[in-house]
């Protein structure tokens, strides 16, 4: 007959045994708290920008003012927290330079609604700011989704006038038209015709771009902290021009557009998540260290 | 209702369902699963709408049916061109994957999409691992030992300048990504077996440093965790708590 252990209480339990039996809800709890309040108290940390932000901040400050880029926009909500600080630093870099863009997805289709939201907060700011608005059809158009990204990036590789064919976008008010007799589209007849070509992403569409047409134009990459290690190295032979990567390559990017043109980004917002990030990783070793700690008094006090 | 109240009550659902999603960290609950369910429904509709408003629509029916202006007096602006109806019947054969009978009716557009995606990787692999190939292939010898570091260029004539010479700091990284480069293949040889001790220890570096490779990248899979997180505790606290109850920038 097998007997019955009993757990034990907690005031029978060691030092160590206590450590390695911390109640999952009080860690999700500390988790919260550690990610939750330093929203409240953003402090700018130090920070040096990597080589790869860096890269692809002056690649798209080289981009000529009022010329075309296609931007591949393969995010949604689901990785807003990487994704948008991305996007939203992108476009207001373009809007800057008054690039006009052409905007495609071929990952997710929740991708073109989230990009559109995002656009048109950007314009009511820009408003407010008294700032040009950035006009659909004359600034910038849609092009669509793409349920397959290696089939969008084969065609744009053969002949793009072919892979938007029928494609149609319309001003606000007006009735819709080929998107190639937009101002935006009007003057590009092969891939090789655009400024760059960026992609936004928190999915592996970013490597099928690049196997497909990093060759015949400029690429730049904005992608989460999943995706940054692998697409380092396309950065690193590049077929990049430059690359940033999760949220510390938000805040790279935010900062230097900040020191070149001040106010003009949303580094605060930055700021909070960058400060969270920390102060959850800190979390994370100080979790680990304990554990750790419990192991080795657990084993030390067995005979 | 105005506009800004309809913001309002979008945010507040939204607080409600990212709740509901993470009371499953506590246990399976009924709260969870409707909104589980409620976002898959919801994902799914959309894609369907998506599908057909973003691509098909424009791409495949108007290529097919031809397209008249209806702004003021209509006008034929394109054709139609019946040979796209044939696409229909090949997608669907895809939809009798899941009868025992007609299964082998799937194949065919099964095998179209295989032979598609197949062409594509002799162009796709050489255009995605070529200049890799090349880039791996840097100097390990420095040839400008004027200043350890690579200088900061001052214009783009002086990065180009620059670019013509390899630095002892960049000479050792290179060093280190030969070294590593070949460890980690020599890992992988497992047609030979090795006996001299020198292999055995180049084989053991190439698993050490392929764990060291696997720590970054899941460190690097931690941090976007730990960010999807946070912009859900910046949803909830931020902009609905602060900015949308109390009205604070």
């Amino acid at each position: 007959m097998s007997e019955v252990v009993e757990p034990k209480s907690a005031e029978t339990k060691s030092l160590g045994e206590k450590l390695l039996s911390i109640p999952k809800p009080a860690l999700y709890l500390a988790l919260i708290l550690a990610t939750a309040v330093p929203l409240f108290f953003p402090v700018p940390l130090p920070n040096e920008p990597k080589d790869t932000a860096k890269a692809l901040f002056a690649a798209i400050n080289e981009i000529p003012d009022e010329s075309t880029v296609i931007i591949q926009s393969d995010w949604t909500e689901s990785t807003r927290g990487e994704s948008r600080g991305q996007m939203d630093i992108l476009l207001r870099m373009l809007m800057r330079k008054n690039v006009k863009f052409a905007i495609c997805s071929a990952a997710d289709p929740q991708a073109p609604e989230v990009f559109r939201n995002l656009v048109f907060k950007l314009n009511a700011e820009r408003k407010e700011l008294k700032l040009r608005e950035y006009k659909k059809w004359d600034d910038w158009v849609e092009l669509g989704f793409y349920p397959s990204a290696e089939a969008l990036g084969q065609a744009i590789a053969a002949d793009i006038r072919g892979a938007f064919a029928g494609k149609r976008d319309a001003p606000p008010g007006g009735d819709d038209r080929p998107v190639f007799e937009s101002p935006v589209l009007k003057d590009i007849v092969k891939v090789d015709d655009l400024s760059m070509y960026l992609v936004v992403t928190g999915t592996k569409s970013i490597i099928i771009a690049i196997e497909r047409f990093s060759d015949k134009v400029k690429m730049g990459g904005m992608v989460t902290g999943v995706m940054g290690p692998e697409t380092a190295n396309y950065f690193y032979s590049g077929q990049l021009k430059g690359l940033s990567a999760g949220l510390k390559g938000v805040y790279d990017m935010c900062s230097l557009e900040e020191v070149a043109h001040p106010g003009t980004t949303k580094l605060k917002r930055e700021e909070q998540y960058i400060l969270s990030l920390h102060v959850a990783i800190f979390l994370l070793i100080a979790a680990v260290i304990v554990g750790n700690v419990g192991v080795f008094l657990t084993r030390r006090s067995k005979p | 209702m105005s506009y800004e109240d309809f913001q309002k009550i979008k945010i507040f659902c939204g607080v409600i369902a990212t709740i509901g999603l993470y009371t499953v960290l506590y246990k399976e609950n009924k709260f969870y699963r409707f909104f589980e369910h409620m976002f898959l429904g919801l994902a799914g509709g959309w894609m369907l709408v998506t599908l057909w408003t973003e691509s098909l629509k424009e791409a495949w029916w108007d290529a097919m049916m031809g397209r008249v202006s209806d702004a003021g007096t209509p006008v034929v602006e394109s054709n139609g061109n019946y040979i796209w109806a044939l696409l229909l019947p090949i997608g669907i054969m895809g939809y009798f994957v899941v009868s025992k009978k007609h299964a082998w009716m799937s194949r065919v557009p099964i095998g179209i999409i295989i032979g598609l995606w197949s062409g594509q990787q002799f162009s796709a692999w050489l255009k995605k691992y070529g200049p890799q190939l090349q880039a791996s292939m840097s100097p390990i010898a420095p040839t400008n030992v004027e200043s350890f570091f690579r200088p900061v260029p001052t214009d783009a004539a002086d990065l180009v300048e620059i670019a013509k010479f390899t630095y002892p700091s960049q000479a050792i990284v290179n060093l280190v990504a030969l070294i590593t480069l070949l460890s980690v293949l020599s890992y992988f040889l497992f047609s030979i077996d090795f006996k001299s001790k020198a292999m055995l220890g180049m084989t053991k570096l190439g698993r050490y440093l392929l764990m060291i490779g696997f720590g970054a990248i899941f460190g690097s899979t931690v941090m976007m965790r730990f960010s999807l997180l946070i912009d859900r505790m910046y949803f909830i606290f931020i902009e609905f708590v602060k900015q949308t109850l109390f009205g604070l920038t």
